[in-house]
């Protein structure tokens, strides 16, 4: 179960990222959080993996507090979640199997993976993750050859192979099409339920939300001003759902915020 | 100030003064009305314009009349040498009313004051940097053709590029000082051999005196035609000397049919007491004929090894400068070095320590290595090394710098340690940059190799030097051609390289 307590971020710049958020997400959840752009969902994910270093609270995982890690034992925590990004942030010139097994860092001995050399156990675990996404043909591309939806089930087979027991998903499909983000987001899905990873998901969309989330916390300005679960975010209308994006969502209207698209 | 508020523009500030004192104020230091009227910037570049142009120009007059004591001495003479300083200093007085009338416009506000000001400010610099610079072209224009001869013993070179063994041809005849009854035996005419006679066959040397000695004509026929020859003498225990004729080395030229006929003066030589009796001289022709199979030149031979030299010095600078400015490129790489105020530190001490050593000339750092290791290339290899590490460094880590950070977080969040994230991260992103520059500093490397040998850095810059500064320009002609070979094929294959790689 992880346990978020009081967590605020504070930017060197002054920016209140995030104010406050508490909020619990037992184990096996698909939780999505929703919230405008700036609101504070990409830097509560990274909190929770320490790539930004929350100012004050407390990330507790099964009892441990994640925030006070340090060096190895935080590197040992972060192998257990895996991390997907709008970007995808793969390494384009590097193949795609590389940048698989590159998931593997946590668990390999630096001196091994500095001559680029995995165990043939990793690289026939990656290329079981990139069966099971479907890839398997395009393990020895280079990364940026492949298209935007195989790019991000690279990305996903990366953070399976870390074995995690989280999965952090920043807005995995804001740069895919609607037809791809499903299939990307099925995969999630998938993995949540067969294999009881918790998700912790970024998204826009209403009816993605509805479809997938078990449930829901919404952001705005840093602090949680929604929190649902998959019965209430079910009967969740357009206009609570815009409530949450705020005024200027309201303006712009569907052109923020499609509903209905399949 | 009469003129309403509301006619300020924004972020003006008021005048402190009245026009007419802000005009008194710039008339008697110019810039400072200004600066008292509220426009700071525009008063400050005034003055500090003004008094660069004054202080120029009195640092001109007092080197061009340095002979003159009076400072109105030093402008009269001045201003007759070099009559364009006169018409700066009349503009810079123009300038100086002018400055005056702007700050009155200033601190009236009428205006925000004309840039044409500046204008004049602009081409009073330009007028001092043709007088400083000593630019003159009609000179140039008139003179240019001088440039002709040298520039064409710098184009083709070529016949320095072929040598003929050398020979001396000669032919000497004995002299018999003084007369008596028996003369020495002629040595015997044989067709086609050079042969050299002297008439009358024995005479008197001249006196330490002054008095002149014998006077003999002296003939050579079968000679090489049309080509130097010198007159050497040889004392009777064979110690040479050359003759001279009026004070200089006298060299005969024969003519078309290899004849010369001169008439000489026997020369003077000191000769010990104890000599008594006719003694018997020798008096000879010499030639310098190329005879010998043409061969490649030393000349070329010493370009072309020393060429080879300057490529493979680049080379080694080049490779020394890749190996050291990898590691300490990360080290420069701000986004590497910022996790905290410790790796801050060491990257301010790297950049600060790189960019020191960029700003100092190779050349100068052969100085220094010369001092080290010596005359030679190893000195030119340390010279360039060090400038490759300090450039590379830069490039490099600037390279670094613009990498796309979320291929990073990526790695990171997959709990790798920061020498894996490096590897699997950074470094498969900079490979382009980093062969790229890597080639580009080689040419560079290659460049400055072939002049590091000026200061004693091996390589081919030393040969170019020492011919240059024998005049021999068709040696140096030579060197020149090599290093415009060798620089335009290794231009070619750099780019070749980067084509295929980047």
């Amino acid at each position: 179960m992880l346990e978020i307590r009081n967590l605020t971020k504070i930017y060197d710049d002054g920016t209140v990222a995030l104010r406050n958020v508490s909020f619990t997400v037992p184990d096996g959840e698909f939780l999505i959080v929703i919230g405008l752009s700036g609101s504070g969902k990409s830097t509560l994910l990274r909190c929770i993996n320490r790539l930004i270093d929350p100012t004050e609270g407390e990330i507790l995982w099964d009892g441990e507090d994640l925030a006070l890690l340090k060096g190895a034992e935080l590197r040992k925590a972060r192998r257990r979640i895996g991390m997907i990004f709008q970007l995808f942030n793969l390494v384009n010139r590097s193949s795609v199997l590389t940048n698989v097994l590159a998931g593997r860092l946590g668990y390999t001995k630096s001196w091994h993976s500095l001559m680029n050399r995995f165990s043939t156990e990793d690289t026939e675990k990656a290329m079981f993750a990139l069966e099971r996404l479907g890839i398997t043909d395009q393990a020895y591309k280079r990364a940026d050859e492949l298209s935007g939806g195989q790019q991000q089930r690279v990305g996903i087979a990366r953070a399976l192979m870390q074995e995690p027991e989280m999965i952090l998903a920043d807005e995995p499909v804001a740069s895919l099409d609607p037809v791809l983000a499903h299939s990307i987001l099925e995969h999630l899905e998938k993995l949540n339920q067969e294999e009881k990873i918790t998700i912790i998901c970024s998204l826009h969309y209403l009816d993605l939300v509805q479809r997938y989330s078990t449930s829901v916390i919404g952001l705005r300005d840093g602090e949680v001003v929604y929190q649902g679960t998959r019965a209430e975010i079910q009967a969740m209308t357009d206009g609570e759902f815009k409530e949450i994006y705020g005024e200027e969502a309201i303006r712009v209207g569907q052109d923020l915020i499609p509903g209905g698209e399949q | 100030m009469s003129g309403p508020p509301v006619m300020r523009k924004e972020g003006q500030r008021g005048s402190f003064i009245p026009p007419f004192l802000a005009f008194l104020v710039s008339f008697f230091g110019p810039g400072i009305g200004h600066i008292l009227a509220g426009a700071f910037g525009r008063g400050l570049l005034l003055f500090a314009s003004f008094a660069t142009i004054i202080g120029l120009q009195l640092m001109r007059i007092n080197e061009i009349a340095r002979r003159q004591i009076l400072f109105s001495d030093k402008i009269l003479k001045t201003y007759q040498l070099e009559p364009m300083l006169a018409g700066v200093a009349i503009l810079t007085l123009l300038l100086w009313l002018w400055i005056a009338i702007d700050a009155y416009r200033v601190a009236k506000r009428r205006t925000r004051g004309s840039n044409m000001l500046f204008g004049l400010v602009l081409l009073l610099f330009f007028g001092m940097g043709w007088q400083i610079g000593q630019i003159d072209l009609y000179q140039f224009g008139t003179e240019v053709t001088k440039a002709g001869p040298r520039l064409m013993q710098i184009m083709w070179p070529w016949e320095r590029a072929m040598s003929r063994e050398e020979q001396i041809i000669s032919a000497s005849t004995p002299v018999q000082v003084p007369c008596t009854d028996t003369l020495p035996a002629v040595p015997e005419e044989v067709s086609g051999e050079p042969y050299l006679s002297i008439e009358p066959q024995c005479g008197l040397l001249s006196e330490q005196d002054g008095t002149p000695g014998t006077s003999a004509v002296i003939s050579g026929n079968s000679f090489l035609p049309n080509t130097e020859t010198e007159i050497w003498w040889a004392d009777p225990l064979n110690n040479e000397f050359r003759h001279r004729h009026e004070g200089e080395y006298l060299i005969l030229t024969t003519d078309e049919n290899g004849e010369f006929e001169f008439e000489i003066i026997m020369p003077y030589r000191l000769v010990p007491e104890s000599a008594t009796g006719a003694q018997k001289w020798t008096v000879q022709a010499r030639q310098l004929g190329m005879e010998g199979d043409a061969a490649l030149s030393k000349e070329l031979l010493l370009v072309v090894s020393k060429m080879i030299e300057t490529i493979f010095l680049g080379m080694m600078a080049t490779l020394f400068g890749i190996i050291l400015a990898l590691p300490i490129s990360f080290l420069a790489a701000r986004n590497l070095m910022s996790a905290n105020w410790f790796t801050l530190g060491i990257y301010f001490v790297v950049r600060t320590i790189l960019n020191i050593v960029r700003s100092i000339e190779p050349l100068i750092w052969a100085v220094i290595a010369v001092a080290v290791v010596g005359l030679g290339p190893f000195a030119g290899i340390v010279a360039l090394t060090l400038h490759s590490i300090a450039a590379l460094g830069k490039l490099y880590s600037e390279a670094i710098e613009s990498i796309d950070r979320g291929p990073i977080e990526a790695i990171h969040a997959t709990g790798a340690t920061w020498l894996q994230t490096v590897v699997y991260a950074v470094v498969p992103q900079i490979i382009p940059p980093f062969v790229s520059f890597t080639i580009y500093r080689w040419d560079i490397n290659i460049r400055m190799s072939t002049i590091i040998g000026l200061v004693g850095g091996g390589g081919i810059g030393f040969l170019l030097i020492q011919w240059m500064r024998l005049l021999d320009f068709k040696a140096a002609g030579l060197a020149v051609w090599f290093i415009v070979i060798t620089v335009t094929t290794l231009d070619f294959v750099s780019a070749e390289i980067r084509r295929r790689f980047v």
